[in-house]
């Protein structure tokens, strides 16, 4: 990437200074979104602690919906995390220089996004407290857990997951933590040297690094396409009509990167803002944003269709009968809710314009991240609600306490993520001066612009 | 080491080991003292069974009380009784939550207040020595319900000593009018036995005999036996009612007549038998001839809506059948006619020759008084002409329609003694309440029918609240002790009458006085061991003949007269789950839906879907029906099959129960039907018309949304539940060969029964749709009760529910009634999605259910397609003492796990155990669920399909037999018989209706 054409040329020293700054003492909008957002965990913990004390039965959930928004919501944060390692990973290895800008970001909201997500099994089980029964461990019963159930491949997928999402953002940050040790005193120093894990800079270290980094993106890569096709089993798997289908895996995989990259617009174009990041996140990335959540859009679109057209062309009653009900019955503004979000909206981003415009940009985002829960919650909740048995057709309605839960669940999210922007360099100092121009090189470029912000 | 071996290490460490929990144990180890000297009877862990007698209605079924551990923990039909042969209705199962009632009086009370048991009883005694002493005795009196045997000989004698008032027995459907039309017709005061069984073409007039009518559960074992095909057999049966009720549902043809005409129709068959000369040989053609001179079919089409051909048909295949038997009674038929209506009933039994045969007189058994006794008791109550009034197990100020003015009445009583156990509408008024022991705790007997005669016995020791047992006696107990002291006597051994020192001595002088002719020669002491372990002695009783009276032809062929101006006749009928409205503070029965309509809980008007349309409401919003005499707001439930003109409104609900207990689980809910009828009885027979008044229907405000679990009647072409017609069915039953069951490729290796494969078959063409099993099931397997609005939401926790579909049109639906419960799939979807293995296929083909290995992921439940798994979503509570029901053997379920059936595996195990210590397999037919074990009709055969000897192997390999979503490849162990419809029957019969 070239930053030539911005209207501000930035230097080395600017990329350093402009990102030691996000670290420093942070101001008074900060510690109001801060206060709130805390107090939106605290009533999930509130509204959980309850339902561990009361039952389930706090939670809506009933016959026929015996999962419904916690595991909506579980699906709805795996899928956020997808963005990250993509934009990452597999940026990385195709060398897409775009990326340098924004994927520090990224990778933070995915390591978060599958903190949050790893909460819903929790919140979801029945006895929470045994959860842990889900692992595989040394017991004195010989007890193991079944290995054909796909909750057993979530929590394989999901731990996985998360360690190497873990791993890979915390080798990415010791060059730049390196930096920030380097100049800070006093108790952040102390964490910082023991994260920046003896970085010197050296031209071997760096040839380590790299050499690194390189097989962590590669072993990262396919854990794109896996998670979420594991999660994706847990509904293909069984046997409820408009679940049991070899569409699944791609199509979740889809739509994780889809509603991942809506996510990513979520929180860099306000980073970019507060932290006047312009010559970093410029329109051009934006743009680039824009257009891949385009053709995920289109391609989601195709697999909307896809769905639809199996259950009529298998002549299935079941399946027939559930996609009619989807579309018909009591769910129908939950299901054609999903097709404005995801099929329609995006596809304003055909025009160029949109696609640079921050607002518009927002907004589509917005929507897709909605479009992409309800797209969750239409498979689970009106899915189980008019499956094979008539008797038990039912509608499940959501009570304060398994709402507050989901609120809280993003509240966990924010909380993070407005933590992590404060403490790390939420951009990443080494990869962007990469792309810059080398100072010694370019030795007449070296003049500040220290106006605009 | 030296003089300490292995041995001997273990017994020290285990003695101090013991020392040391002992001492470590706080006060309630105190409670846990061994018998010192063990009760009779009772091995800790082992279950007795008691024979006695149900008392829950005038029935009379014998039952086998489970007792363990000196506490009844379930009640099963004794299968040697000849009146239920094994089976047990809902409500006789739910008994046991009136045993265990948390409202029960804990001893004896004095305007209000709890008081010593003696001191109360004098207060009574010496009011009643009083009036003795005063030549007073005629303001005395005594209401009780039906009571028969010695109880009913001790009340009579009880009453002569006194002089008091005779004692007028009470019964809400007392079947009046039946006796005043058997006195008319044949000059007999009685109840006749119907052999229903006998008959190939049954027509009924309104009487719910598979529902409430006379007896119930004997009554559907014997329709089964008539109906159900079998060697190629099936007789027919037609329900003439306004209303679909279940009764009707499980008729061939279901005739949906005018409210009311029930009478002009009976006459209108009469007169085409006698038309087509198809009276039966023996019968008086011309004087039956002459009863229908001028009756006109044509007219009585028009009238009640009953088409002519459909008459003419149902009459010519009736008489032509030769077997053809006529039913009538029951609320539905109980108008201003109800008498003519039942002899134009006893006139068609004549012309079929069923009299005799199928309609059998024998002795007099049960004599209830008549509504018209109370209302001329309440009379004399307003006048102040009772100074004490004994109510036994009666509720007249709930029963009674408030116009009678009873409760008004009641407050000029300067004394009413209520002998109720647990708090009613009328013992809450009463001055002084003398709690009588639950028929469970007490000694006593019970004629069913001429000739059987059930012998109850105490079950267990009054029931312990508190860690103390109610203090109350049995209600023979409490006369003779009042008795004896308003007449100064002393309790004498030997003297007999009331100084009989207690009721089950009584008894037992009674019983030596049968012994005399039923003991065969038999010592006494053998003769009653054996009468108490049978349940009591069973005759034949010779039949009476009877002949028709002349003067007994003249039948008026009106319609009954219906009073007020409204537009609907309302229809107060029985409910199969409440009675009378008696059995409505049981939870149990609350919570285990109405067949027809589905509704848990609550109280609902059926009303016209026209009407509906009309006045804009939907299932839910409240209506009010005002007729002359009350009003009442209940929410409406549309039913598109009852007649345009009439709404009906099921009897049992809207006590006011003072209870706590009662109170805060809700089982005051809903609207008593009853305050909506006028006081005046029938002239003929002196019953209370349930069929009198015409209600105003309108839109009320608000909505009270009802708990229907059910949420469509419609399969959607699923074919959940199937039928076949008759031809075809016996066409299969002949040639057919056992149908093939899909199969589906599997990657799994099939899976291996080593010893035996358990499974079920549940015939549909006998299931009724009673419900008995749901309560059996709940009360075996410890299912909570979670109220009402936790089933209105899809969270009841029932293991086995019982669903009715329908198929064809919705105002003439084939209806169908399918248990549905745990399939126990060969490949069962909800096995191999738990991640912990809660969920898994045992050696002997149950889906076990791990319940202390489930994290509650919930996944089989979305995974069964027959969703019959049951998540525990909050702590259920068993407020004592109805913890004491508890079945030991079943788990009590912890919060955040799965349940479900499971083929009660506790009694399967017993089997196993039983057999084993015998040295060998369990028998075909020795282990019964609880389910098959209380069915009426036996619809549901259970055992193990891999003996292909097995009752349940050849069921499995029906013609008929089918797997319910067996396109899915789960190869359930349970297989349905379709249900066998008769050709051409289910056309619609055109309900006309004049607006």
């Amino acid at each position: 990437m070239s930053v030539g054409t911005e209207p501000r040329a930035v230097t080395w020293a600017d990329v350093n200074r402009d990102v030691e700054r996000t670290v420093g003492m942070p101001g008074n909008t900060y510690f109001a979104w801060m206060c709130l957002v805390a107090l939106t965990l605290a009533a999930g913990v509130v509204a959980w602690t309850y339902q561990i004390y009361t039952g389930m039965g706090a939670a809506g959930k009933r016959t026929p919906q015996m999962w419904a928004m916690y595991i909506t919501t579980f699906v709805f944060w795996i899928g956020i995390g997808h963005a990250g390692t993509l934009i990452s990973a597999v940026l990385y290895l195709f060398r897409a220089k775009w990326r340098t800008s924004i994927y520090r970001g990224a990778e933070a909201m995915t390591v978060f996004a599958v903190m949050t997500a790893g909460l819903f099994p929790l919140i979801h089980a029945g006895r929470m407290w045994f959860a842990y029964w889900l692992t595989p461990y040394p017991n004195q019963r010989y007890l193991w857990p079944n290995f054909k159930s796909p909750l057993v491949w979530d929590v394989f997928a999901i731990s996985t997951y998360l360690t190497i999402s873990v791993v890979f953002f915390l080798v990415g940050l010791v060059p730049d933590i390196a930096a920030l040790r380097d100049r800070s005193t006093g108790i952040k120093k102390k964490v910082y040297t023991v994260m920046a894990m003896g970085w010197e800079g050296s031209d071997t270290q760096w040839k380590h690094y790299r050499r690194g980094y390189g097989l962590l993106a590669a072993l990262a890569t396919p854990l794109v396409l896996s998670v979420h096709s594991v999660v994706s089993f847990d509904f293909a798997m069984a046997l409820v009509p408009g679940w049991h289908s070899t569409l699944f895996a791609p199509f979740f995989v889809d739509g994780a990167i889809f509603s991942g990259f809506a996510m990513v617009l979520v929180l860099i174009i306000p980073m970019r803002y507060y932290f006047n990041w312009y010559p970093y996140i410029t329109d051009k990335h934006l743009d680039a944003m824009a257009k891949l959540t385009l053709v995920t859009s289109l391609v989601l679109t195709y697999f909307y269709a896809c769905e639809v057209f199996t259950a009529w062309y298998s002549g299935d009653h079941f399946e027939r009968a559930s996609v009619f009900a989807k579309a018909t019955k009591q769910y129908a503004w939950a299901y054609w809710t999903m097709y404005f979000c995801n099929s329609v909206v995006p596809l304003i981003l055909f025009w160029k314009k949109a696609r640079t415009n921050v607002v518009i940009l927002y907004v589509v985002s917005i929507l897709v991240l909605i479009g992409m829960w309800f797209e969750r919650f239409n498979i689970i909740v009106p899915g189980l609600g008019h499956d094979f048995y008539p008797y038990t057709w039912g509608t499940y309605v959501p009570t304060v306490t398994d709402s507050t839960i989901i609120v809280g669940s993003f509240a966990w999210f924010f909380i993070l993520f407005l933590g992590f922007i404060r403490v790390m360099p939420s951009l990443s100092i080494v990869e962007v001066k990469e792309v810059l121009p080398h100072p010694l090189k370019h030795a007449a470029h070296g003049a500040h612009h220290g106006g605009g912000h | 080491m030296s003089g300490i071996d292995r041995r001997s290490f273990f017994r020290i460490v285990a003695a101090s080991g013991a020392a040391t929990a002992a001492a470590g144990c706080g006060p309630t180890a105190e409670k846990l003292y061994p018998y010192v000297s063990p009760p009779e009877n009772i091995v800790p862990g082992v279950a007795v069974h008691f024979a006695t007698v149900c008392r829950e209605c005038s029935t009379g079924c014998g039952v086998l009380a489970k007792n363990r551990d000196g506490r009844v923990i379930k009640l099963e039909g004794n299968p040697d009784h000849p009146v239920n042969a094994g089976g047990l209705c809902i409500r006789g199962h739910a008994a046991l939550q009136g045993l265990y009632h948390p409202d029960r009086y804990r001893g004896a009370l004095v305007d209000g207040k709890f008081a010593p048991w003696e001191s109360a009883e004098k207060i009574v005694g010496d009011k009643l020595a009083a009036l003795v002493r005063g030549k007073q005795g005629g303001k005395i009196a005594v209401v009780t319900g039906l009571e028969t045997g010695s109880l009913a000989r001790l009340l009579d004698e009880w009453v002569k000593a006194l002089g008091a008032r005779p004692r007028v027995a009470y019964e809400p459907l007392g079947l009046e009018a039946i006796r005043a039309a058997n006195r008319a017709s044949f000059g007999r005061d009685a109840i006749p036995e119907y052999a229903i069984e006998e008959a190939g073409y049954l027509v009924s007039f309104g009487a719910d005999f598979l529902e409430t009518w006379l007896s119930p559960v004997g009554h559907s074992a014997a329709f089964a036996k008539m109906h159900a095909l079998s060697a190629g057999k099936a007789g027919t049966f037609v329900h003439v009612e306004p209303r679909l009720s279940m009764t009707a549902a499980n008729a061939d043809q279901w005739l949906r007549n005018a409210p009311g005409t029930e009478a002009p129709l009976a006459l209108a068959m009469l007169k085409v038998i006698v038309d087509e000369g198809l009276v039966a040989p023996g019968a008086d053609a011309r004087a039956l001839g002459g009863a229908v001179q001028g009756i006109d079919v044509a007219a009585i089409a028009t009238q009640s809506g009953v088409p002519a051909d459909t008459i003419k048909r149902v009459a010519h295949d009736l008489a032509a059948s030769k077997t053809g038997l006529v039913l009538g009674g029951g609320a539905a038929v109980s108008g201003s006619n109800a008498t003519d209506m039942l002899q134009a009933v006893n006139l068609l039994n004549v012309a079929l020759g069923a009299v005799g045969k199928r309609v059998r007189f024998g002795g007099d058994t049960a004599r209830a008084g008549t509504y018209a006794d109370m209302l001329a008791l309440t009379q004399a109550m307003a006048k102040g002409e009772i100074e004490v009034l004994i109510l036994g197990d009666v509720n007249p100020v709930y029963t009674m329609p408030p116009k009678s003015g009873f409760a008004e009445a009641l407050a000029k009583v300067p004394m009413v003694v209520s002998l109720a156990n647990r708090p009613n509408e009328s013992s809450a008024k009463a001055h002084v309440v003398l709690p009588a022991l639950h028929w469970l705790e007490s000694w006593g007997d019970h004629v069913a029918a001429p000739g059987v005669v059930g012998l109850m016995q105490p079950a267990m020791g009054p029931v312990e609240i508190g860690g103390k047992p109610v203090d109350g006696r049995a209600t023979g107990g409490i006369f003779l002790s009042i008795g004896r002291q308003a007449l100064g006597l002393s309790a004498e051994p030997g003297k007999g009458g009331l100084q009989t020192p207690t009721f089950a001595e009584y008894v037992k002088a009674e019983w030596t006085a049968t012994a005399r002719d039923a003991a065969k020669g038999k010592p006494f002491a053998e003769f009653w061991e054996e009468a108490l372990r049978r349940g009591g002695i069973w005759r034949e009783a010779a039949a009476a003949a009877v002949a028709l009276r002349p003067d007994a032809l003249r039948v008026k062929p009106e319609a009954a007269r219906l009073e007020g101006d409204g537009t609907h006749a309302l229809l107060v009928v029985p409910s199969a789950r409440f009675y009378d409205g008696r059995s409505a503070d049981r939870a149990w029965l609350q919570e285990a839906p109405d067949t027809m309509t589905q509704v848990a809980w609550d109280a609902w008007a059926e009303i016209p879907t026209e009407t509906a349309k009309r006045l804009g409401v939907t299932r839910g919003d409240l209506v009010t029906l005002t007729s002359p005499h009350g009003r009442v707001e209940l929410p409406a439930y549309p039913v598109e099959t009852l007649h345009p003109g009439a709404v009906a409104v099921a009897m049992g609900q809207g006590h006011a129960y003072p209870g706590p207990y009662a109170q805060a689980r809700g089982l005051n809910t809903g609207a008593n039907p009853v305050t909506l009828l006028g006081a005046s009885p029938e002239a003929a027979s002196g019953a209370l018309p349930y069929l009198a008044v015409k209600v105003a229907v309108a839109k009320g405000a608000g909505r009270r949304a009802l708990a229907v679990p059910q949420a469509t009647f419609d399969q959607d072409h699923r074919e959940i539940a199937q039928h076949i017609g008759l031809g075809a069915a016996r066409e299969l039953e002949l040639r057919g060969k056992p149908p093939e069951h899909a199969s589906h490729p599997s990657m799994y290796p099939p899976v291996k029964y080593p010893d035996q494969r358990w499974g079920m078959t549940v015939d549909l063409d006998r299931c009724t749709g009673c419900q008995a099993c749901v309560v059996a099931c709940v009360t075996e397997n410890n299912v909570p009760v979670v109220g009402r609005e936790q089933v209105a939401y899809g969270r009841d926790q029932h293991w086995l529910r019982l669903e009715r579909w329908e198929e064809g049109p919705p105002a003439r639906p084939e209806n169908i009634f399918l248990p549905m419960f745990c399939q126990h799939c060969g490949v069962a979807p909800c096995e191999p999605v738990c991640p912990v293995y809660a969920a898994y296929h045992t050696r002997d083909g149950l889906n076990g259910q791990v319940y202390n290995r489930c994290v509650g992921t919930r996944y089989c439940g979305n995974n069964c397609p027959y969703h019959v798994r049951r998540f525990n979503w909050f702590y259920y509570q068993w407020p004592s003492p109805l913890d004491l029901q508890l079945n030991p053997d079943v788990t009590v379920r912890q919060l955040g796990i799965m349940e479900k059936c499971t083929m009660c595996v506790q009694r399967i195990i017993e089997g196993k155990d039983r057999a084993r210590d015998a040295g060998r397999r369990p028998k075909d037919g020795e282990i019964r669920t609880a389910c098959q074990q209380t069915c009426p009709t036996q619809a549901i055969t259970f055992g193990d399909l891999k003996d292909e000897k097995s009752e349940v192997a050849k069921l499995s390999r029906s013609a008929r037999g089918y797997h319910v979503l067996e396109e899915l490849g789960t190869r359930p162990a349970v297989t349905y018989l379709k249900k066998v419809v008769r050709d051409g029957a289910a056309k619609p019969a055109a309900g006309g209706h004049k607006a």
